[in-house]
């Protein structure tokens, strides 16, 4: 349709103009563009769509649909385990900003030479390619009493009289979940942050190393700076992360004894109780909450590293400062 | 070569427009299932099963059929059976008697979730086990096997398929519904009497404690779906009413009220709970394994299990001591009788969609499996063919009065399920949460039996008014 018209414009026969290199181009273009475009809309935007309608009705999976209105928006806010469970949530939180830490951490160690780097790198990595599912029964049997767990702090000295049930006991079980989706992802996070830090210009170092900067100060004056964006997009991947974290309660404890984050509540909600309707809603409301933390964050991280950089650059000012006094 | 372009690119569009359009095709066909539904409830009397085609159920003979030539496709969720072998046993059982029919079986591991979306998909095979599916639906998926009155002469446990009169489904075994035990730790504890009350039940397990090294009662808390077994006996087996589970429960005010004589859903659940608070259950609760479990009842490490009968032989071949597993009644008395609860399993039903032939292959198959394949006896399961025989583990449950819950009265098929859905408590559902909670009471003292009773009371009421079900009882 839209090469049609096009055609019509420029007063050329189509033959013509689909042979011209005007013509060539637009094709190539949209050919390229309708296929994704396509997929990307009959795989994302039209079951959203969907989803955003469903959230109206009260329907099971099968069956007639009624219309409810906003009925089971108010139903999300109004039942105590929806925003209950989202309070769970603070623990993956917490466990993110752990996570990204150690990754930071390891990262900075093993983008300089480091003996055996290749080895570390290869071995924190290699939890995020186990399968979530995997991960999570290899947990319960961890954590199970008098398991791989219990076993290995005994040989450092424990008793097993005086260690917690991991899983049953209420005030930690949350904790040694979120354990386990550190150990996953800081991995990842690890090499996202080596990558950034490889394209930190090593002169940079060598002149730091001059004026006497010490190993902590390069981390905070060159590399911090410098790897800023992805240290944002990581933070927000494991904000949202957190938010709609399933997969550890969900296989190692079945979101039971207070492990019952958002999404398994969800789950159960949407696939034990039927009630697609309002499971829909609580995704909807999930992806407003997300934004809304999504939106924060930017407006903090301009905050704290603001493009001018008041305190970082008098920092370096003044070092460049000493360099030319010499 | 331009012209091999253009194809390749026109080649590619509609391509993806043919993937648009597989979703616009997918809404006018629901709707049109919507319609049709909605007439067919409307329609009056039922008229009776069977074509020229495809007879009833009752009306066909196995043995007139032995040339039939068609394939169909069985899929279920005996992936344990799948795995040992047994389905395929089978199939080469009935393909001694039937040449002509190919039987592709699937078995699918998470069944209740997966058959119910293949089920939305349409394209799922012939046989299949009914999953949760609302019983006015039944007719828009399954084809009517035989009317329940044709039917239920020959056969037990038939009401669960049931609506309007007309069968959809057979369940391919029955379970008596009881507890397992360990005869070798009943014996070491010194316990030669079955307990039949709860207070009993609960006193035995705590002679076990003292002393045997056993579990008393393991809870399988972890696996979930487990712990739903519990729901099964709040009908009549706690208050020997076989009209109470389809029929008066959704109409009850107070369903866990505290009768005070030691029946009753309360006091069910009770011994679960003094059982947690007493240390009664396994150590840490939330790593069970439910494989494993299996074997410890076996070898006497764990005393008893609350689940239904179809479990048995699973315990049994677990491990080496078979003869030390036990079932007995679950120990309630009603006015001094204690009753058993049995009935159907899964039920095979047929895809209303495949074509003639495929029908009656599948129904042939069907009425083979029920009636000549003897799975449902060799699962340790109640005899679904009246007559037929039971094994020997229901040999403790001869002094009880083995009952069938009553099917729900007309028109109410789908209060249960509507009411399951609306107070979130899911009886017999999948509601494992809630008894899971229970234990989690009962170990950390968060809340007592009361307050749970208390919010599930209001659950169930609460939901009563959204439907707008009227109170009886």
């Amino acid at each position: 349709m839209q090469t049609k018209v096009k055609a019509k414009k420029k007063k050329r026969t189509f033959k013509e103009w689909i042979n011209s290199r005007d013509g060539q181009k637009v094709l190539v273009i949209t050919a390229f563009m309708a296929i994704p475009l396509l997929l990307l809309f009959v795989f994302t935007y039209l079951p959203f769509g969907k989803m955003v309608s469903f959230s109206f009705y009260d329907m099971k999976y099968v069956g007639a649909k009624k219309f409810v209105g906003l009925k089971n928006y108010i139903k999300v806010f109004t039942r105590d385990d929806c925003f209950k469970a989202l309070r769970l949530s603070l623990y993956y939180m917490l466990g993110s900003v752990v996570q990204l830490g150690i990754a930071l951490y390891f990262a900075t160690i093993l983008s300089f030479k480091t003996r055996g780097g290749a080895v570390f790198k290869g071995l924190m990595f290699f939890p995020y390619l186990i399968n979530g599912i995997a991960i999570g029964f290899i947990f319960k049997f961890f954590y199970t009493r008098g398991f791989v767990f219990d076993t290995v702090l005994s040989w450092c000295g424990f008793n097993l009289e005086n260690l917690p049930y991991w899983l049953k006991d209420q005030r930690i079980n949350n904790f040694s979940l979120v354990g386990t989706s550190v150990w996953r992802y800081f991995g990842q996070n690890m090499v996202l942050f080596i990558g950034a830090i490889m394209s930190v210009d090593s002169e940079l170092y060598e002149a730091a190393m001059l004026d006497g900067a010490g190993k902590f100060q390069q981390f905070r004056y060159i590399i911090l700076p410098s790897i800023k964006t992805i240290i944002l997009l990581n933070v927000i991947l494991s904000i949202s992360g957190s938010l709609s974290a399933f997969e550890p309660p969900y296989v190692i404890t079945s979101g039971a004894n207070g492990t019952g984050t958002y999404f398994v509540v969800m789950h159960e909600i949407a696939h034990t109780q039927q009630k697609v309707g309002l499971a829909s809603a609580m995704a909807i409301v999930l992806l407003v909450i997300i934004f809304i933390a999504t939106i924060i964050q930017r407006l903090l991280f301009k905050y704290v590293f603001t493009d001018g950089e008041p305190p970082v650059d008098s920092k370096a000012k003044r070092l460049a400062d000493k360099a030319s006094k010499f | 070569m331009k012209k091999k372009k253009l194809l390749a690119l026109l080649l590619a569009l509609t391509c993806t427009l043919s993937l648009a359009a597989c979703d616009s095709k997918e809404a006018p066909a629901s709707s049109d299932k919507a319609v049709v539904s909605s007439t067919d409830s409307k329609g009056s009397e039922p008229v009776t099963v069977g074509t020229d085609a495809v007879p009833s159920y009752t009306e066909l003979n196995l043995d007139d059929y032995k040339d039939t030539k068609a394939s169909i496709k069985f899929i279920h969720h005996k992936t344990d059976r799948a795995a040992d072998g047994t389905m395929d046993k089978m199939v080469a059982e009935f393909n001694k008697e039937f040449p002509g029919i190919t039987v592709t079986m699937e078995a699918i591991t998470d069944y209740a979730e997966d058959s119910l979306l293949r089920l939305n998909a349409g394209d799922w095979g012939d046989v299949m086990f009914i999953p949760a599916v609302d019983k006015s639906e039944l007719q828009n998926y399954f084809m009517p096997l035989d009317t329940f009155d044709k039917l239920s002469e020959v056969l037990n446990f038939v009401d669960s398929g049931k609506f309007d009169g007309l069968c959809y489904g057979i369940p391919y075994m029955a379970n008596a519904q009881g507890v397992l035990y360990n005869k070798a730790v009943f014996k070491a504890a010194g316990i030669d009497k079955l307990p039949t009350t709860p207070t009993e039940f609960l006193a035995d397990l705590k002679v076990i404690k003292e002393k045997t090294d056993a579990i008393p009662l393991y809870t399988n808390y972890a696996a979930g779906w487990t712990m739903g077994a519990w729901d099964a006996y709040i009908g009549s087996v706690s208050n020997g009413d076989d009209t109470f589970m389809n029929q008066k429960f959704v109409h009850t005010k107070n369903p866990f009220d505290d009768p005070g004589d030691d029946t009753g859903a309360y006091n069910l659940y009770r011994i679960l709970y003094e059982a947690s608070k007493d240390g009664l259950i396994e150590d840490d609760y939330t790593t069970t394994d439910w494989e494993g479990s299996k074997g410890m009842l076996n070898r006497g490490e764990i005393a008893t299990m609350v689940l239904g009968s179809w479990a048995y032989a699973q315990m049994q071949e677990a491990d080496s001591h078979p003869e030390d597993v036990g079932y007995m009644p679950f120990p309630i008395t009603v006015n001094g009788t204690q009753y058993a609860l049995a009935g159907g399993d899964y039920n095979y039903a047929i895809n209303v969609k495949s074509s003639d032939e495929n029908k009656l292959a599948s129904l042939i198959f069907v009425k083979w499996m029920t009636e000549r394949s003897n799975w449902c006896y060799n699962e340790g399961g109640y005899t679904v063919v009246k007559g037929g025989k039971n094994p020997d583990m229901y040999s403790a449950f001869d002094g009880c009065e083995v009952l069938s819950d009553q099917p729900a009265l007309d028109g109410e098929e789908t209060l249960l399920n509507d009411m399951n859905n609306e107070s979130e408590l899911s009886f017999n559902a999948g509601g494992n949460s809630k008894v899971q909670r229970i234990i989690e009471a009962g170990v950390t003292g968060s809340e007592t039996l009361d307050d749970i009773f208390d919010d599930w009371t209001k659950a169930w009421n609460d939901a009563q008014t959204e439907l707008g079900i009227e109170v009886k009882y």
